[in-house]
């Protein structure tokens, strides 16, 4: 071979490489459009049932859902049905759908739309997080005219409008005319919903970009959207979307609670959505209604143990050291206003080594704590780290071992009795029963507390139609959880967004409900 | 030559064979994609029904063989998450944009290393020699997530002169480029020095300058060809540094590529796809050291005349 053959080899391949990286380029942003940069896309699927609730940050743009939630009183309020009632026992529900809804292809929304959206959620490819419990739930559809949808049930829930059937999961409602003009694969490569924004283009790790429907001269029934377009860019490290912030590359992007004084500094502003999730360590083997799941002998199978744990930690402390203020102390588990009546334990180490001392462990005992990172949730090692320091001043022993939320998950799902405590997120449902049924029942593979008489009770709120004694009940739940402090509840923690100059009325106030199709403009 | 690739072709398809296996065993060790997708509240007969339908309640070595038949015919499986998409197709999509992002990085590291080597070597002990020895410190001393956050805060968040992160335009290339490539920059300078100091003080060196050749000649065609040497020899582990940084790279410059595709599948324990990009990582590894080995047969006489 020539010698020249060396620099053809030489330069031939990265400028082979260039080449292909200059036929993709993805469309520069315009000055006037909403740029909210999100940690992930999840599975960039772009249909309700394809994947997890994580993709509502960008597909609720699209879809809308039966019923939504007024930010001011927390009230469940009518979407897309204008109403709806429950028979009784729970097992019969009836939506009426709003008239002259319009999909963003020219389609009426009908009850058969309604119907194939439920009947595509609890197929059994669905890879909605709440399928598998909704597929259970459900036992018929019924479409007795254009407007009406009748679901009955197999278990009474006197929450489905609010809790599944609600904008804060994942029941969106699609086009079945659609799906039948173009099939499946084209409706969900490019999809169809009611919302005043349009799917234009999925850049796969990188961008999607909604455009504002063109048929909306008379307004949307729901929104009044300020921007023509929404772009949504995925960006998982957290420095990088403050950094974005800062440079107007971003105009909405979730932070981090240690990121607030830096934004606020360089005049950004901070959007928060109040109490959304509940930092929270939860015990392992303490299912007593599964034997598998239930371990007698660890120590803070005790509840005296379990009690001192919660009062060795100064909540406050964390609460104002690593979530910036941005957080309430937690009496129970899972952020409702209807435990805001009940007592959170206080800081009382005093009391936390007398009540160890009772319950016969007066040296203290080594404990395992295992935590990891998420969004939101990159502070709970650093509250892992915390606790630890409290509960080493009450005498017990900790060591943490950090791992990642799927390994966590799976030995958490495993059905056994798990003999270390782990940091969690909460459950945060709108529906108080779906939150009690997964965090509090031995049917649930995510039950990590509950005993005989909290089944009960949770079976007995289940049963009760009338709402007055539901709230009763409900309270009674949980202040019996903090009672027998069936976790070490921490806080009930906000999920700050950092907001550009560009963006002007906004505000985000509830959880697994995403409104960038409601943000105003500066100036406006 | 044609032996030399042949035996690489032989040793590649073992490597691949192992590597095929290791991940497809270590993809297992920790959790699995059933109870990620799992919503709060599945009962453990959501769990195993969910299993079934994912092929993953089989017994492992009837997995892996059915796996490693697949893949034989090209066929990598199917996203457990991202739609059913194939994994290959996947992996596929982004692999231009790492390719390109290391490409742009090795040519960058290729071009500065050897003009900071030459600089410093040629100047000895001189303000260049140290500001080449400076940099060779601290890129290989310096980790990469930090690196590139405090490249972003200075060139994009103070001074606004680039893009914080992104992915389409040219000025998005330069500092996950930088980022990428500065690790490998100072181990070209730092080879590129002490050879081309071994070269300028060889007999031949001292017989070119009798001969009467400009200095411009001794350095650059008569010093720096035999200097190349051990450079090229590194090159293929270089490509190897950069695609494996893509990881962190990739993630903290929210660049499109395999390295992200990588961590979100690792995170979502997408065993298929965590097992595509591998696999394909390493086989471009193994492309990437063939074709050292053939430059290194040009280049190299003596390769030549042993082969």
């Amino acid at each position: 071979m020539k010698p020249c053959t060396v620099s053809r080899f030489g330069y031939g391949v990265p400028a082979f490489v260039l080449g292909a990286a200059l036929g993709l380029t993805a469309a520069p942003a315009k000055a006037d459009d909403l740029i909210v940069a999100l940690s992930t896309f999840s599975e960039e699927t772009l249909v309700p049932w394809a994947g997890s609730g994580q993709r509502k940050t960008y597909l609720d743009l699209v879809y809308e859902y039966l019923t939504y939630v007024d930010p001011a009183t927390q009230e469940t309020v009518p979407g897309l049905a204008q109403s709806w009632s429950a028979s009784d026992d729970g097992l019969n529900w009836t939506f009426t759908l709003r008239e002259g809804v319009t999909f963003s292809n020219g389609d009426s929304l009908t009850s058969a739309d309604v119907a194939y959206s439920i009947e595509r959620m609890i197929r059994e490819d669905s890879r909605a997080g709440p399928s598998s419990v909704m597929r259970r739930a459900i036992a018929a559809v019924e479409t007795p005219d254009d407007r009406t949808v009748v679901v009955t049930l197999n278990t009474p829930d006197h929450e489905l409008a609010q809790g599944y059937f609600g904008a804060s999961q994942q029941l969106g409602i699609v086009s079945k005319s659609y799906f039948d003009a173009v099939g499946e694969e084209a409706a969900e490569a490019n999809p169809v919903g009611t919302g005043p924004y349009e799917f234009e283009r999925l850049v796969s790790g990188s961008e999607i970009l909604m455009v504002l429907r063109d048929d909306m001269d008379d307004g949307h029934w729901r929104a009044s959207p300020e921007f023509d377009r929404v772009i949504f860019r995925v960006v998982p490290e957290e420095s990088t979307r403050v950094a974005m912030l800062r440079t107007g590359e971003a105009d909405i992007a979730p932070i981090g609670f240690d990121s607030i004084p830096t934004l606020r500094d360089a005049g950004l502003s901070i959007v928060s959505a109040p109490a959304t999730w509940s930092p929270v360590i939860r015990f392992g083997g303490l299912v007593q209604t599964s034997e598998d799941r239930y371990n007698p002998d660890a120590p803070w199978a005790a509840r005296e143990v379990r009690q001192a744990l919660n009062y060795a930690v100064d909540k406050q402390e964390i609460i104002d050291a690593l979530f910036q203020g941005e957080a309430t102390i937690a009496a129970s588990d899972t952020p409702v206003p209807a435990w805001e009546n009940v007592a959170p334990y206080p800081y009382d180490p005093e009391r936390a080594r007398e009540l160890l001392a009772e319950a016969g462990y007066p040296n203290g005992f080594d404990i395992t704590l295992r935590s990891f990172t998420t969004t939101p949730g990159a502070e709970l090692p650093l509250m892992a780290e915390a606790v630890a320091l409290y509960w080493q001043d009450i005498g017990v022993n900790v060591t943490i071992e950090p791992i990642d939320w799927p390994a966590l998950r799976s030995a958490w799902t495993e059905g056994r009795a798990n003999d270390y405590v782990w940091t969690h997120r909460g459950f945060p449902f709108a529906s108080a029963a779906n939150g009690l049924e997964a965090g509090f029942t031995a049917n649930s593979l995510f039950a990590s507390y509950t005993t005989p008489e909290l089944e009960d009770m949770i079976a007995a709120f289940g049963q009760e139609p009338d709402a007055d004694r539901r709230t009763e009940m409900f309270t009674e739940i949980g202040q019996h959880l903090r009672d027998e402090a069936a976790a070490v509840f921490i806080a009930l923690a906000n999920e700050p967004y950092g907001v550009s100059a560009k963006v002007g009325d906004w505000d985000i106030s509830t959880s697994y409900i995403w409104n960038f199709d409601q943000v105003g403009r500066a100036g406006q | 030559m044609l032996r030399v690739i042949a035996t690489r072709m032989i040793e590649a398809s073992i490597a691949l064979l192992l590597m095929s296996l290791a991940i497809f065993l270590f993809t297992r060790l920790t959790g699995d994609p059933v109870a990620l997708m799992l919503g709060d509240g599945a009962t453990a007969a959501d769990r195993a029904a969910l299993a079934q339908e994912m092929g993953l309640d089989r017994p492992l070595p009837v997995q892996y063989l059915e796996y490693l038949g697949n893949v034989l015919t090209g066929d990598f499986g199917m996203s457990l998450t991202a739609g059913g998409q194939p994994a290959l197709t996947l992996v596929l999509d982004r692999l231009p944009a790492s390719l390109a992002l290391a490409g742009v990085a090795l040519v960058f590291t290729l071009v500065l290393g050897v003009l900071f080597g030459v600089a410093a070597s040629v100047r000895r002990n001189s303000g260049v020699d140290i500001a080449a020895r400076l940099i060779a410190l601290v890129g290989q001393s310096v980790p990469s997530f930090w690196l590139g956050i405090m490249l972003m805060y200075v060139f994009a968040v103070q001074l606004g002169w680039l893009p914080t992160s992104g992915y389409g335009r040219w000025d998005h290339y330069v500092l996950p480029a930088l980022t990428m490539g500065l690790f490998t920059l100072a181990a070209v300078t730092r080879l590129v020095r002490s050879s081309m100091l071994e070269a300028l003080g060889s007999e031949y060196i001292k017989l070119a300058r009798i001969k009467g050749l400009s200095e411009a000649v001794v350095i650059w065609k008569h010093a720096l060809a035999n200097s190349l040497i051990p450079v090229i020899t590194f090159m293929g582990t270089f490509f190897a540094v950069m695609i494996t940084g893509a990881v962190i790279v990739e993630t903290v410059f929210a660049w499109p590529g395999i390295g992200r595709l990588a961590y979100e599948s690792i995170l979502s324990r997408d065993f298929p796809v965590v097992q595509a990009v591998v696999l394909i990582i390493t086989a471009l590894f193994i492309i990437a050291n063939l074709i050292v080995d053939i430059l290194y047969v040009i280049v190299d006489p003596r390769m030549r005349s042993k082969s």
